[in-house]
């Protein structure tokens, strides 16, 4: 294993002065039940960032709101610079869900075209990206077949696909791969660092496998629950490529997995 | 593999075939005993077809019957689908609608026949009415089973691509419930089929219906068998050349 320093560019970019994400103070509730408090932080342009907690603290609803499916009752939310209210690039934000969420009526091509049918792509111009993000993938044979006939790794490369397909400038994931075994994990693990690389994209996802949190992330937000908040920021600056089984990867393990069950 | 489909095939064409023919047979043992108007046999039944087909109104009142089943069925589905998806995605609407739905399906197509041929007269719209008043609440009924069937999951999907409304009707309701609509749509041809005869015989002076029932007041029984078998040809034409072909097609991405 090479003791290389990382070498993706997480810094400011002259395109993007600003960072990609800016949460202040960021509280909701659901009801009477309060679900996330006083939530601060920043995410750099290309920057990978880990949410970390065990189930209840929020982490999901988080999420939701940073991709603007869901306004938050307090605090302020800025992407690259610019009120969520006022961002109208939207388009270029993708959600990866913890299921695939495949449609099974549509093909393997016409599932990652899904990703543009809102946009003003025109059909030629959609069938063409979607072939060439399933070729990111690896999975440009399977264009013409149906999600039913693949496993359940190559569903979740579809699924990868159709939010590549957007050529996002933020891919947010929710425990985009906890469904999978751990070797088809690992895998998408390496596809997912390998796609950042290449397009320079920002990634906040969520997770409650600490292992998976610091194999990807550059930082990890750690929260805790009831209600949820942030406990700690951690800095993941071990050397890449992190493999599970490396002890440096381990031990950073087991030290973010004792912050976490003392929540 | 291939050898063994083909084979499969040839033994059950040979199987039904060996079926229609004991069939045909005890027909023509059973006619033989009875005078031909209670029961006429296969070779009469025959030469009442041809003379049918050759007669100058065949083509018209095979024509007018299936326009009028088309058109209660377009209605029916045009009426059925919509207010399924409604009802299919709101409770309330669904707890409001509900006995609206039982009413609707216990009221027998012989008394909207009834109905129709007070309001309607001796006209198109008596057996396109009642034809509607079939298939109309079996559509939506049908497609309310499927609009419950439609994943949040999916929904959401769309939404995280900024889908709006339409688009999601268009891209995740409908594809979702296109197999419930095509079942139900099917129950509702055939039953339409069926009960456009029934008010044929009440409320009309041509179509199918109306020469049944000419020909059973003539006493042509062998001119009822007739129309029996063209109108049981036709049912099948239509289910092996048309429904089954078509709904291979739509459904191909089902797992077999």
């Amino acid at each position: 294993m090479t003791l290389a320093l990382p070498t993706r560019p997480v810094s400011a970019n002259p395109a993007h002065p600003h960072p990609a994400l800016q949460l202040d103070g960021i509280s909701h509730r659901f009801g009477s039940l309060e679900v996330l408090r006083d939530v601060r932080f920043d995410v750099a342009q290309g920057e990978i960032v880990a949410l970390l907690g065990a189930s209840g603290c929020g982490k999901s609803t988080l999420l939701n709101i940073i991709s603007g499916l869901l306004a938050a009752d307090h605090g302020s939310l800025q992407l690259d610079g610019v009120p969520a209210a006022h961002y109208t690039e939207w388009s270029r934000v993708a959600y990866m869900f913890q299921e695939d969420r495949l449609l099974p009526w549509r093909s393997v091509r016409d599932n990652v075209a899904f990703g543009l049918e809102a946009t003003s792509a025109s059909h030629a111009d959609r069938v063409k990206r979607a072939d060439a993000a399933l070729g990111l993938v690896g999975l440009a044979s399977f264009s013409a077949s149906w999600p039913h006939e693949l496993s359940g790794g190559m569903r979740s490369r579809v699924a990868l696909a159709r939010s590549l397909v957007v050529e996002p400038t933020l891919l947010l994931m929710d425990e985009p791969f906890s469904k999978l075994d751990p070797q088809t994990r690992s895998q998408m693990h390496d596809e997912v660092l390998r796609l950042q690389a290449l397009t320079g994209a920002t990634i906040v996802f969520v997770t409650h496998d600490v292992e998976e949190a610091v194999v990807l992330a550059d930082r990890v937000v750690v929260l805790e629950p009831r209600p949820g908040r942030i406990r700690q920021i951690v800095p993941a600056q071990l050397p890449r490529p992190r493999v599970p089984t490396d002890r440096d990867v381990t031990e950073q393990t087991r030290q973010l997995r004792l912050q976490v069950v003392h929540a | 593999m291939s050898l063994r489909v083909s084979r499969d095939l040839a033994s059950l064409i040979l199987q039904r075939a060996a079926l229609a023919a004991v069939l045909v047979l005890v027909w023509w043992i059973a006619a033989s005993r009875v005078p031909a108007f209670v029961l006429p046999g296969p070779q009469r039944v025959f030469t009442a077809m041809m003379s049918l087909i050759q007669s100058s109104t065949f083509l018209h009142d095979v024509g007018t019957t299936l326009y009028r089943v088309l058109a209660g069925f377009a209605l029916g589905a045009l009426v059925g689908t919509p207010l399924g998806i409604a009802v299919g995605s709101s409770r309330t609407l669904a707890r409001l609608f509900e006995p609206v739905l039982a009413v609707l399906n216990t009221v027998s197509s012989a008394i909207w026949a009834v109905f129709a041929i007070i309001w309607f007269g001796i006209s198109n719209g008596t057996t396109i009415f009642v034809v509607f008043m079939t298939a109309m609440p079996l559509i939506l009924t049908s497609v309310w089973q499927g609009a419950k069937t439609v994943e949040r999951q999916h929904v959401d999907l769309a939404r995280s691509f900024r889908m709006s409304r339409t688009q999601i009707l268009r891209k995740i309701y409908l594809p979702t419930i296109l197999p419930a609509f095509f079942g139900g749509a099917r129950l509702a041809f055939g039953f339409g089929w069926r009960v456009s005869l029934v008010a044929e015989t009440l409320g009309s002076s041509d179509g199918i219906g109306y020469r049944l029932r000419q020909a059973a007041d003539l006493v042509q029984t062998d001119q009822v068998f007739a129309w029996t078998v063209l109108l049981i040809s036709l049912m099948l034409v239509i289910e092996s050349g048309l429904l089954k072909p078509l709904e291979r097609h739509l459904f191909r991405w089902k797992p077999h």
